[in-house]
């Protein structure tokens, strides 16, 4: 189906709906209606991790419940305050606490939980969840138990309480009010962001990305509107109870988020649609009802496991990647890194690095020193240690003795992404990209660093946003230019031939300025051609001020474009000088043949 | 405004067509089987109005709605019999937090009459519309919180002599509610509970509470919860062997799937309950006990709900021949009937009173005990508390151990 | 002092249900990372059918007992294949929905075919209580103890001391190589998901008599179960037996002297404290990732 159609489609929906009341009598389509927003706004939040930050949370429900218990028992207890009953703004109070509640909720679950790898996050929320229940049914002075919570307030303006349709349309603005901020979040830099954390962590993390604490930002998104969901929910209905809120609802609103397609914009609409509406329609097949409901289910997810509106849209997902703006024409030459002075002293220095994995040593007392302008490179026999040093020098490994300096300052790295901040950067052996993200995507997710829009720009769409999509878009272009890759922009990256895709990696690198680029065999899987193009870009950025370290095989790369060579066996440093003095070093040479001359022997 | 636009879409159908009565209850889901069981009562009851020629010359009609025991769907259900499907009056939802989520609707918007026969809850009939003095729509019949929980401790305390009680309440649902209201009881008598224990949903062991008891020196454990708790607590109290503490409960699991579960284990358990269907009947109500043999071939799942949705029909169409069928109508008559021998209730006094909307008060309610596998009715005479496992024959029961004399 | 005693006792052969069902999510886990959310409806599988292969056909419990081990294994692996494998594809989380939604099919279907009543699974050494100074058990109790940790010690025995499990340990370590080496990792992971299963079931004969069987009873059974391993680590199967049974003990002492609506309470708070400060677990190592 392509957009237009659907445009056509959604403005005809839409106005369905907003003439909706005028056209029923009678509550009961009306209020399937609101429900069906309420449950499309919590899932809408859930669509946002799921689908976007590739996040799982399993008891949504929990979420949803502290929104609505927080919403009724603050609205309550505000109402005997004269002043705040009269206007009605008791409920308006407690709708607002009640989501942030909730979303303080999904921080502290976050927190501690997003920290770690696998499905921890999904595994805090079945405590949380459990947890939750728990303080609802037992904690009865507070929440009623079982019995719940009645005769909460209705939503009010001054004297005027909600009626069903006053309820209706707010529910419905509500939505669109959510769709709207989902979409911006979805076209936006943060979206990308979310959306390359999804792909990889490690390559999202390596460009500078906080990842934990964007995982945390988007859960409590999340988890906002899930509260402000269940906070509607709770005055629509004037009483809740722990059964609204149960394990199945969690399940409910995951359902909807899957089988409506994640990660596309209405997605979650169409599920919270269908869920709600599809079994009021089969009332009439009772005990088959949840088992044919439950088979649908599966089969849809077995063959549209894009969802519904991923098996309806041309291109997933919905929101566009930024096209070559007018404006940028393609600029021949890259620009230049932050240092204007190219200073001698080295950027990067290492001293007396140990490291060792249980018993086996990895590395034993390295040192070297990375300078500006200078490539750097480190070769040595498989298992010699070259990757552990580079995890080292880029943050993602903690050496167990020695020290790494920038600057001369002695530095802690803690993570990939602390290393990018200190303007260490670094390809990986095995390619990691952003999945279909286009080129041009990838490497704007790569100009992370110099970011100062956030996610509250992107959900309200500020002019700061924009002005951050056009830095980042001019740097694409600028770096698609240098690597070569210009005409491929709009392509996505899985699309792109294997050394283009290494290339790739090496533009969004730059992207996030480095000062010294360590890069991990990149010649790998290239053919003879495109080596000769890497070393050409090499000694660009070597030209431009860059400090490289070049971890290779490929001797004649390593011979073409190096200025140092340090040899690594077994985890310590047993040559290091000049490509041609290394060369011929009869320590390497041992170590690499045992005995047999070097320059005759290159390492396809 | 929406008020108005709901009441008139409720006007009730033209002459000639059925009268729809609605339920909406757990047709799906692990308690199912008080959803069927009701509607099985109001299609007996319906069946029979019917076969004398219907209401004022129009047959009754059930219609039923699953609302998978969540209020929510309840809501929903609700409101699609009153405004689509027509209804004019309602037996209500087995799930006391159903009924209080609609109650406010019923009683504010919709103004529909309806009967509970399987909800425990105290402020669903004692509710806005009844403090306010406007008319009460919800009725009930049945065990109600707190007169279940002053029947239960007046029977221990002055039938059966026992003042040592030790309370074992489900921590979800209405045990805890069980739980204030025995207190509360036994506090107005002068009393206090030896032990105070809990138990959580899906426990399989019961030593820790059971132990407490000991020690506390409990005369009877009372209980409030489900079956699968209880016949963990009467396994465990096996286990840990004599003295055995005698056991009495609340009507949640005065079901014949209790003995299904707990087999021997729950010989000599008294249960308080409205109706029993096992040993001596009195005709009318051994006829329709057959009749359920007959028509559906099965056992009772739950007699109480049967027979209650049964009597709730039955009111609804002597309230419906008095005066028609507006529901406003209807709800008024139901104040008005002077007596009623039904299936469950038999009373000689007003059914309903513009004051008191529950049915059935404590001389209605009654103990029974299980005896071999029969829920048998607990009499009293001079010697005590005795049960008729067949007519004639008197069974005299230890108050002590609730086991025979 | 008794009081104590006779809930440690009774706690230790509760905590022995929990681990034997938690190391079926071990199992799952360190065979292709994934978690099983639906284990505990396996388990009440397991249940229904020992009902009736045991009480309704009569069969001796121990034919009963590899029949339930074998067919739940076996519909395990063939779960794995059509709703697990196609959804492990990268980048779609669809599997999370897939084991549960099988687990919610099985309730459904469990209630058509055994109905919604509890029923009742008499123990398999008989209902005498077995009496021992002032302490009582069940003999189901010491079974299910022994059982436990007969099983435990295969498994230790079988990840340790045979080629089998020696190429399983591989396969969980990195499935990449071990393919390198000839050993076929998908076959593997069909094979723990179906193994995990199958333990599930052989859980569910278990408990049966202890507690009765119903299409509800997977689901307490499965969430108190998740916590051992996020206690013990996922990955640590010796430490799940510890912590299993220290859980059963722990939730019992706690009933027994508060009360026992706090106790699910502070396991939820224990759990999360233990993935704050130590998030591999009591007995896990901490796992590096190599990039």
């Amino acid at each position: 189906m392509s957009a237009p159609i659907l445009r056509a489609l959604a403005f005809i929906g839409l106005a369905v709906l907003l003439a909706f009341p005028l056209l029923v009598a009678g509550a009961y389509f009306k209020f399937l209606l609101i429900l069906v927003f309420i449950y499309s706004i919590v899932a809408i939040g859930l669509n946002i991790l799921v689908g976007y930050a590739g996040q799982f949370s399993l008891r949504h429900a929990a979420l949803m419940a502290v929104g609505a218990y927080g919403s009724a028992l603050i609205s309550i207890s505000l109402g005997s305050i004269p002043v705040l009953a009269a206007t009605g703004a008791n409920v308006w109070i407690g709708m607002v606490a009640g989501s942030l509640a909730a979303g303080l909720a999904g921080a502290a679950l976050a927190f501690p939980a997003l920290r770690l790898k696998g499905p921890y996050l999904a595994m805090v929320t079945v405590a949380f969840g459990w947890m939750t229940w728990k303080v609802l049914l037992n904690w009865t002075s507070l929440t009623g138990g079982d019995l719940g919570v009645a005769s909460i307030p209705s939503m009010r303006i001054g004297s005027r309480t909600f009626d069903i349709d006053a309820y209706y349309y707010f529910a419905g603005v509500a939505v669109a009010v959510a769709f709207l901020l989902q979409r911006n979040l979805a076209r936006s830099d943060f979206g990308r962001k979310l959306r390359a954390i999804k792909h990889s962590e490690i390559a999202a993390a390596s460009v500078g990305v906080d990842v934990h604490r964007e995982k945390v930002v988007v859960f409590v998104l999340s988890a906002v509107f899930a509260g402000a969901g269940g906070a509607l929910f709770a005055h629509v209905e004037n009483f809740i109870n722990p059964d609204d809120f149960q394990f199945y609802d969690s399940v409910f609103f995951l359902l909807a988020v899957l089988f409506g397609g994640a990660g596309t914009l209405i997605g979650p609409l169409i599920g919270a649609a269908f869920l709600t509406i599809a079994p009021e329609m089969l009332q009439d097949a009772e005990r088959y009802r949840l088992i044919i409901f439950g088979v649908i289910i599966l089969a849809t997810l077995y063959a549209l496991p894009n969802g519904v509106a991923g098996a309806l849209l041309t291109r997933l997902p919905l929101e566009q990647a930024p096209r070559r703006s007018p404006r940028s024409g393609a600029r021949s030459g890259g620009r230049a890194p932050a240092l204007a002075a190219v200073a001698q002293r080295p950027i990067l220095t290492v001293s007396g690095l140990a490291k060792a994995f249980g018993g086996v040593r990895a590395l034993a007392d390295v040192s070297l020193a990375v300078e500006a302008g200078k490539v750097h490179a480190l070769i040595g026999p498989n298992g010699a240690g070259k990757t552990t040093l580079v995890n080292i020098l880029s943050g993602y490994y903690r050496p167990d003795h020695g020290h790494i300096a920038i600057d001369g300052r002695r530095t802690d790295l803690h993570s990939l992404h602390h290393a990018a901040q200190r303007g260490v950067v670094r390809t990986f052996q095995n390619i990691r990209l952003f999945g279909d993200m286009t080129a041009r995507e990838h490497v704007m997710v790569g100009a992370e660093l110099g970011a100062r829009s956030g996610m509250l720009d992107a959900l309200f769409n500020t002019p700061r946003r924009r002005r951050e999509q056009a830095r980042r878009e001019a740097i694409a272009d600028e770096l698609l230019a240098l690597v070569g890759l210009a005409a491929h922009a709009d392509l996505p990256g899985s699309t792109l031939a294997y050394g283009h895709r290494r290339l790739l990696e090496i533009a969004r690198a730059l992207a996030a300025s480095p000062r010294a680029l360590l890069m991990d065999e990149p010649a790998a899987g290239l053919v003879a051609g495109e080596i000769e193009a890497l070393g050409t870009l090499i000694l660009e950025l070597r030209k431009q001020g860059l400090a490289i370290v070049l971890v290779e095989h490929h001797m004649d790369l390593v011979m073409q474009v190096s200025d140092v060579v340090t040899v690594l066996d077994y985890g310590q440093v047993i040559s290091h000088g000049e490509p041609t003095a290394v060369q011929r070093d009869p320590a390497v040479i041992e170590a690499y043949l045992g005995g047999a001359d070097l320059r005759s022997f290159t390492f396809a | 405004m929406a008020a108005a636009a709901a009441a008139m879409s409720a006007v009730p159908a033209a002459a000639g067509d059925t009268v729809k009565i609605g339920f909406a209850g757990p047709m799906t889901g692990p308690v199912s089987a008080f959803g069927h069981e009701i509607e099985r009562g109001m299609d007996v009851a319906v069946e029979a109005i019917n076969a004398k020629g219907g209401v004022r010359g129009r047959k009754l009609e059930v219609v039923i709605r699953d609302d998978e025991f969540d209020p929510v769907k309840t809501v929903t259900a609700y409101r699609d019999l009153i405004e689509r499907q027509d209804v004019v009056a309602l037996v209500g939802s087995a799930n006391s937090a159903s009924m209080l989520a609609v109650t406010p609707l019923l009683n504010d918007n919709y103004k529909v009459p309806a009967i509970c026969v399987h909800t425990d809850a105290t402020a669903i009939i004692h509710n806005q519309a009844e403090a306010s003095g406007r008319d009460n729509y919800l009725f009930r019949l049945g065990m109600f919180g707190s007169g279940q929980a002053d029947f239960l401790v007046d029977s221990m305390v002055k039938k059966f002599g026992l003042t040592k009680i030790g309370l074992l309440t489900w921590s979800a649902g209405y045990g805890q509610i069980g739980r204030k209201e025995l207190t509360r009881r036994l506090a107005e008598l002068g009393l206090k509970p030896v032990a105070d224990e809990t138990f959580e949903t899906g426990d399989t062991d019961m030593t820790a509470q059971l132990l407490k008891m000991k020690e506390a020196g409990a005369q009877v454990i009372m209980h409030y919860g489900t079956i699968k708790e209880a016949v963990a607590i009467f396994e465990t109290r096996q286990k840990l062997g004599d003295p055995m503490i005698p056991f009495v409960s609340s009507w949640g699991i005065a079901v014949p799937a209790l003995w299904k579960a707990a087999g021997d284990l729950a010989e000599g358990t008294i249960d308080s309950n409205v109706v029993t269907t096992d040993g001596p009947q009195p005709p009318e109500r051994q006829a329709i006990i057959d009749a359920y043999h007959k028509k559906y071939n099965r056992e009772f799942d739950d007699p109480a709900s049967f027979f209650d949705a049964y009597d709730a029909v039955m009111l609804f169409s002597i309230a419906m021949d008095k005066a028609g069928f507006e529901p406003a109508a209807i709800r008024a008559a139901l104040e008005q009937i002077p007596s009623y021998r039904g299936a469950g209730l038999v009373v000689d006094h007003p059914v309903f009173t513009k004051d008191r909307h529950e049915g059935y008060s404590l001389d209605d309610m009654l103990l029974g005990r299980w005896t071999n596998g029969k829920f048998l009715r607990v009499g009293y005479d001079a010697e005590g508390p005795f049960v008729m496992p067949s007519e004639g024959v008197k069974k005299h029961i230890d108050p002590t151990t609730f086991g025979p004399k | 002092m008794v009081f104590a005693l006779q809930i440690i006792l009774n706690g230790v052969a509760t905590g022995a249900v929990y681990a034997l069902v938690a190391v079926g999510y071990s199992l799952t886990f360190t065979g292709m990372r994934v978690l099983n959310f639906g284990l505990g409806m396996w388990v009440m599988l397991g249940g229904m059918l020992t009902y009736t292969l045991y009480v309704l056909w009569g069969l001796n419990i121990a034919l009963a007992a590899p029949i339930v081990i074998v067919a739940l294994t076996g519909l395990g692996v063939i779960c794995e294949r059509f709703t697990v494998r196609p959804f492990l594809k990268a980048g779609s989380e669809a599997w999370v929905m897939a084991t549960l939604a099988v687990g919610l099919l099985f309730i459904d279907f469990a209630e058509l075919i055994w109905g919604r009543d509890p029923l009742r699974v008499p123990g398999y050494l008989g209902q005498a209580v077995v009496r021992f100074g002032a302490f009582a058990l069940y003999p189901q109790q010491i079974l299910i103890v022994a059982c436990t940790i007969a099983v435990f010690f295969g498994l230790d025995f079988f990840y340790y001391r045979t080629l089998f499990g020696r190429a399983f340990r591989a396969v969980a370590y990195d499935p990449e190589v071990a393919e390198l080496m000839g050993i076929d990792a998908r076959r593997f992971a069909a094979l723990s998901y179906g193994a995990a299963c199958g333990l599930g079931g052989f859980a569910g004969l278990m408990v049966a008599p202890i507690t009765l069987v119903d299409p509800q009873m997977g689901t307490t059974l499965g969430l108190k179960a998740f916590v051992v391993p996020i206690l013990a680590g996922l990955a640590a199967p010796r430490g799940i037996l510890v912590c299993g049974l220290a859980y059963g003990v722990v939730e019992g002492l706690v009933s027994g002297y508060l009360f026992s609506g706090v106790r699910d309470m502070l396991a939820c708070a224990l759990m999360i404290l233990i993935l704050y400060f130590r998030p591999e677990g009591l007995f896990g190592a901490p796992s590096v990732e190599r990039i």
